[in-house]
């Protein structure tokens, strides 16, 4: 690889751009070096030196990344940043307060607490990886989402300001989650390419598809929870997450659905939700 | 820094918190376990003193002290790992029966067990009265003095995962206290079974169950028949939730407590209830705003003491007892000074 082909790659790791735009980019940045590489032969340097005067003027490629990343897509590292990091700062506060003032030590639930917050900021870190695989992020955005989600139930056996406290962090941090998880399908769809009065459809169509998502999440927890509460039977505790699994699969489909036809996408949006639901229970039904 | 080693360098420093956390969680030390008052309570029958739980580190010893309050004394200390709970007078009170409980086994196979005790405070002595595999919740002094009526559950266990374990399989027994010849009074295996408790004539005793609801059970102890008692009130519950009913000197009212109101947690508060045995009408008497339970009547004053928890959404409870008049106008927290271990 040239060095100048090197430094552009270095650019492009700042970037969540899908495969497509990737390589619009590399091109034209490569291009653009040459071109001044190119002048600075003409002008009389050798061609080590013109490129390494090329790439000078260029500058840092860090800095680089980071503004056109910023210009490209808006606050969507700093957000997956701040929810990953948020989410670990969150796992060493409530176990040490776990630990120190209630005397009951959870290393478990503080080890799938670093994990789903260091995925996040893993995904931050290699945001190039976000670009090629927007489903998979969302999804690890939303296990982060429900995670914590699960995390504020427990939070009604804390003291009152600890559960206060605890509680209004997470909400903060569901909030943030579930806004980044918007964003990133709108992204993935390529808005630069759709017209205005789409972009608003698109936008309102995957905000749609996510609140059913969430009423899916709410009804097979609320299952979760009847199930503890009200049966000594554990092996089934796993069945009443199938609709979420489900939801999510069917989310695949969905992301790419909704850049293409945004409001017929609501109606198949409800649908599979329906069906996430409605299939486990009958066939649980029928046997 | 290469993206390379950016992401080895957050993945180590991930497990290394981890571990580093797990490590300072060690030093946290095991739980101190739960130190205050506990929560029954018994008058004397000359209304002189109070007897009362204590916990140390989750074992509670039985103390007395003067109704008005004042500096405690011990009365019985448990050996470690056991806590003597639910104390109750003898009528002529000079004993005082009460529950030995503690738990055997490791996490999982953790079993609770308790034992029926009485101490002779002339003598200062502390008797076993029945040592049972079975789980005894508390006990009654029959009004002679002579016979000791209690509550035996079969099994202590949880129905559902995210309630606690609690008794359940009740009955009834009444032992000789001269012969320690015991005989069974009810068959009935009940859910729930408690604050039992006698009627100065001593014909009838009372206990509160669960059929469907909660109710008061008014049992003859001349022919056994019983009357179930459903009480009527402006709870704030859907249906009355009773909590530690007992009966008045002169056996014409329950007083018991129950839901009063919903805190802004959505928590219930609970407040004493005096309700009329012959009209089933309950009011409310107190209005602590905190969560009372345990009424005690005093035998010769138109008086109750009752035990309030100002900790009741909290993990450990809080206790503190109050003298309040019949009619819950007057009330004096009872100041207790503990005496060093």
């Amino acid at each position: 690889m040239t060095k100048i082909a090197d430094h552009v790659e270095k650019v492009l790791e700042q970037l969540q751009s899908p495969n497509e735009e990737r390589e619009e980019l590399r091109e034209e940045l490569v291009s653009h070096l040459e071109e001044t590489k190119q002048q600075y032969i003409d002008d009389g340097l050798t061609e080590k030196k013109a490129e390494e005067r090329a790439l000078k003027e260029f500058g840092d490629f860090n800095n680089i990344g980071h503004e056109m990343q910023e210009a490209m897509y808006p606050y969507q590292r700093g957000l997956l940043y701040g929810i990953g990091l948020g989410t670990i700062l969150f796992g060493v506060f409530f176990y040490l307060a776990s630990a120190y003032l209630l005397h009951d030590r959870i290393p478990g639930w503080l080890a799938i607490q670093l994990l789903t917050g260091g995925t996040v900021t893993l995904a931050a870190i290699n945001i190039s990886f976000v670009g090629r695989y927007f489903y998979l992020v969302n999804v690890m955005l939303l296990i982060n989402v429900l995670w914590n989600g699960i995390n504020i139930t427990i939070m009604e056996l804390r003291p009152q300001w600890q559960a206060v406290f605890f509680s209004i962090y997470l909400l903060i941090l569901i909030g943030i989650g579930l806004v980044a998880v918007i964003r990133n399908s709108y992204y993935s769809s390529g808005p630069t390419e759709t017209k205005q009065q789409k972009c608003g459809l698109v936008l309102l169509s995957h905000i749609v598809n996510l609140l059913f998502g969430l009423v899916v999440a709410g009804v097979s927890l609320f299952f979760l929870w009847a199930l503890l509460a009200f049966s000594e039977v554990k092996a089934d505790v796993i069945l009443t997450l199938v609709p979420i699994i489900i939801w999510l699969i069917t989310y695949k489909f969905q992301m790419g659905y909704i850049s293409k036809k945004p409001l017929i996408s609501i109606a198949t949006g409800l649908g599979f939700s329906v069906l996430s639901i409605a299939l486990p229970y009958t066939i649980l039904g029928l046997l | 820094m290469s993206l390379k080693m950016k992401n080895f360098s957050f993945i180590t420093g991930i497990v290394l918190l981890f571990f580093i956390l797990r490590g300072a969680g060690s030093f946290a030390g095991a739980p101190e376990g739960f130190s205050g008052f506990g929560q029954s309570t018994d008058i004397s029958p000359d209304d002189s003193e109070l007897v009362f739980s204590y916990f140390h580190g989750d074992d509670a010893a039985l103390y007395t002290v003067p109704v008005s309050g004042g500096e405690a004394e011990l009365l019985a200390k448990p050996d470690e790992g056991k806590s003597y709970i639910n104390p109750k007078f003898s009528p002529d009170g000079d004993k005082i029966v009460f529950v030995e409980q503690w738990e055997e086994g490791e996490k999982e196979q953790k079993r609770r067990y308790s034992q029926l005790r009485i101490v002779d405070r002339t003598d200062q002595t502390v008797e076993i009265l029945m040592n049972t595999r079975d789980y005894i919740t508390e006990a009654a002094f029959s009004p002679d003095g002579e016979l000791l009526y209690f509550l035996k559950a079969g099994v202590y266990k949880n129905y559902s995962p995210i309630t606690s374990e609690r008794p359940h399989d009740f009955d009834m027994f009444r032992m000789d206290l001269k012969t320690k010849e015991i005989e069974q009074l009810t068959s009935k295996k009940a859910y729930s079974m408690s604050s039992l408790e006698l009627s100065s004539d001593g014909d009838r005793l009372m206990y509160k169950t669960y059929g469907n609801r909660d109710q008061l059970v008014l049992r003859s102890l001349k022919n056994g028949k019983e009357e179930t008692i459903v009480p009527a009130g402006d709870f704030a519950s859907k249906e009355p939730i009773i909590s530690s009913p007992t009966l008045s000197p002169d056996g014409e009212h329950a007083v018991f407590s129950d839901v009063a109101a919903t805190d802004e947690n959505g928590t219930f508060v609970y407040e004493g209830f005096r309700m009329d045995l012959d009209t089933r009408q309950a009011e409310q008497i107190t209005s602590f705003h905190e969560h009372v339970s345990s009424p005690v009547f005093f035998h010769k004053q138109d008086k109750l003491i009752v035990t309030i928890n100002k900790n009741f959404a909290g993990a450990d409870p809080e206790y503190s007892y109050w003298q309040i008049s019949a009619d819950g106008e007057e009330r004096n927290r009872i100041t207790i000074a503990m005496p060093e271990e």
